[in-house]
Parts: structure tokens; sequence; C-alpha cells
């Protein structure tokens, strides 16, 4: 502490351990948040095409395609450990090969300040509905819910799942694909 | 050089500018952390944080005379150094010496 650079060097480094300590504090503030909303699903459009994914191989698959309706509002999630949010949403359905899938349709990066109450209607999917056999085709029991990851300043990388979520079945009948 | 300017402060000095640089940028933090608590926004925590910083660096970086104000007072060079390495005093001298280190 006797010369001036020393003197400078001790206010820094404590200036930063200050720091850390009020950003400890900003999470445990927004820690015990639960970040829960409710989201609003519709299909407007689905239908089932059997073709081959040549990313993966030449057989035919099932490939889903819908339109879809969401309304959420997540403007209540925002506070001051909450960055962006990255919301998805996310088909669930059993088929004979699987017990479980998830196939991620749709997604989103909301940041802070952005307006973050979502009503969209006739959305397309960003992400192709592959199943990995044959198990949309008359599938009665496909379901959407919306999750989302709360990214924060500081602290737990929170995923959660939105309530309110639509089920919905593909036709019994392939479309024919186009221009084929 | 820049460097060689004196820049020191007595130990009392020291102490006193440690520890109001430790109050002010403690006090900014805590007011800097309600004020973006209320206002939901961390940025603000950190500016208010800032600006504690900068006040701290100005009062406390400075050799201001309020941090000399007791110096040392250290004894008057002899005048005549004698250096007689053969004499036996010496020895005394230096054996009598070690002690003191001990009591710091």
């Amino acid at each position: 502490m006797h010369t001036f650079l020393t003197r400078g060097n001790a206010l820094l480094t404590f200036t930063l351990s200050v720091l850390a300590g009020l950003t400890f504090f900003c999470f445990l503030s927004t820690g015990l948040n639960a970040y829960s909303a409710t989201a609003t699903i519709d299909t407007v459009k689905v239908l089932v095409k059997n073709v081959p994914d040549y990313s993966a191989q030449k057989e035919k698959q099932d490939l889903g395609y819908l339109m879809f309706d969401l309304q959420a509002n997540l403007n209540p999630l925002f506070n001051w450990n909450a960055k962006q949010l990255f919301v998805f949403l996310t088909a669930e359905y059993e088929s004979p090969d699987n017990k479980l899938n998830q196939v991620v349709l749709w997604d989103k990066i909301i940041q802070r300040g952005e307006n973050a109450n979502l009503d969209m209607k006739n959305m397309n999917t960003n992400y192709y509905f592959w199943d990995d056999g044959n198990g949309l085709r008359g599938n009665p029991n496909v379901t959407l819910t919306l999750s989302w990851n709360v990214i924060p300043n500081a602290g737990m990388l929170s995923i959660v799942r939105g309530s309110g979520s639509h089920t919905f079945s593909f036709p019994n009948e392939y479309t024919n694909v186009r221009a084929q | 050089m820049v460097l060689n300017i004196a820049t020191h402060m007595d130990y009392e000095g020291q102490h006193l500018a440690e520890k109001l640089s430790h109050i002010i940028v403690v006090v900014f933090g805590v007011i800097g952390w309600i004020i973006g608590y209320v206002n939901q926004q961390f940025s603000q925590t950190i500016m208010v944080l800032g600006v504690g910083v900068l006040i701290a660096a100005i009062v406390t970086l400075p050799p201001w005379p309020m941090y000399r104000r007791k110096p040392l007072s250290w004894r008057k060079p002899r005048k005549e150094v004698t250096t007689d390495v053969s004499k036996p005093e010496k020895e005394v001298v230096v054996s009598a010496s070690k002690p003191k280190k001990k009591n710091k």
C-alpha cells in the first residue's frame, strides 16, 4: 500500500471480489424462481409423407408436416438475472420402435428487452419432423409442448417445460409427394 | 521517470487509505445492488460500483497530505561511520540486533 501502483492494484482486486459477491447475491435473489408460464398451442394443418431422408439412408421414412398456432406470454420470465430465453417446441409420441420419441420442431431466441409475448398464427416448423421408421402415419397421440431455457447472468441454466400442451393425431393416409 | 515521484504514505496513512477504499467500494456496491434490484437491471449495479471505484481511487490513490501526517522519525545519520571489521565490538552489535527481529 505504500506506492501508487500497489494501492491501485489493491483497489482493483478488492473491487473484483466485491463484484463477484454482488453477482452471487444477484443469483441468490433469483435462484428460487420457478420461471413457469402457460402456452396455448394448436395445430392448423397436419400431413404425413413417406419419403427417403437422403441425409441418412435411402429407405423411406415418415415425415410429418404441420402448421401451428402458438400463444404464450413469456414477459414475466425476465428479471435482472435473465439475459435471454431459448424457447423450443417439442413433439412427443410413442411409436412401435420407441417408447418415447422427442423431436424439436421449432425454436426461438428472445433476448432481454424484446417482446416476449408470443402470438403466432400458421407457423411453419423450423426443423423436419422425421420419424426413424414408420411411426407417424395414423399415430393417434402426438403431444406438442413448449419449453424454454433461461440463460442467466450468473447461476444455473434452468430448463422449464411450460404448462399447456396440445395433442393431435396424424392422418391414416400418406400425402403424395409433389412433383415426383 | 514518472515512477520515481514520491508517492509513499506513512504507515498509519496506508492503513487509513486501505480502510477508506474498502468502505467506499462496499458502500457503493450495496447501494448499486439495491438500485439494480429495484430497477431489475444488473448493469446499473455495475455502473454504481464503477462510480464507487472512481471515488475510492481519487480519495485513496494519490498521497494526499492526510496520509502523511505521521512520518517515521528516523535517527539522524552519523557523520563518521567507522567500519572496522576486525574489532570485536562489531560482533556484539550484530548479536544484539538479532533479538529485535524476533520481537517483530
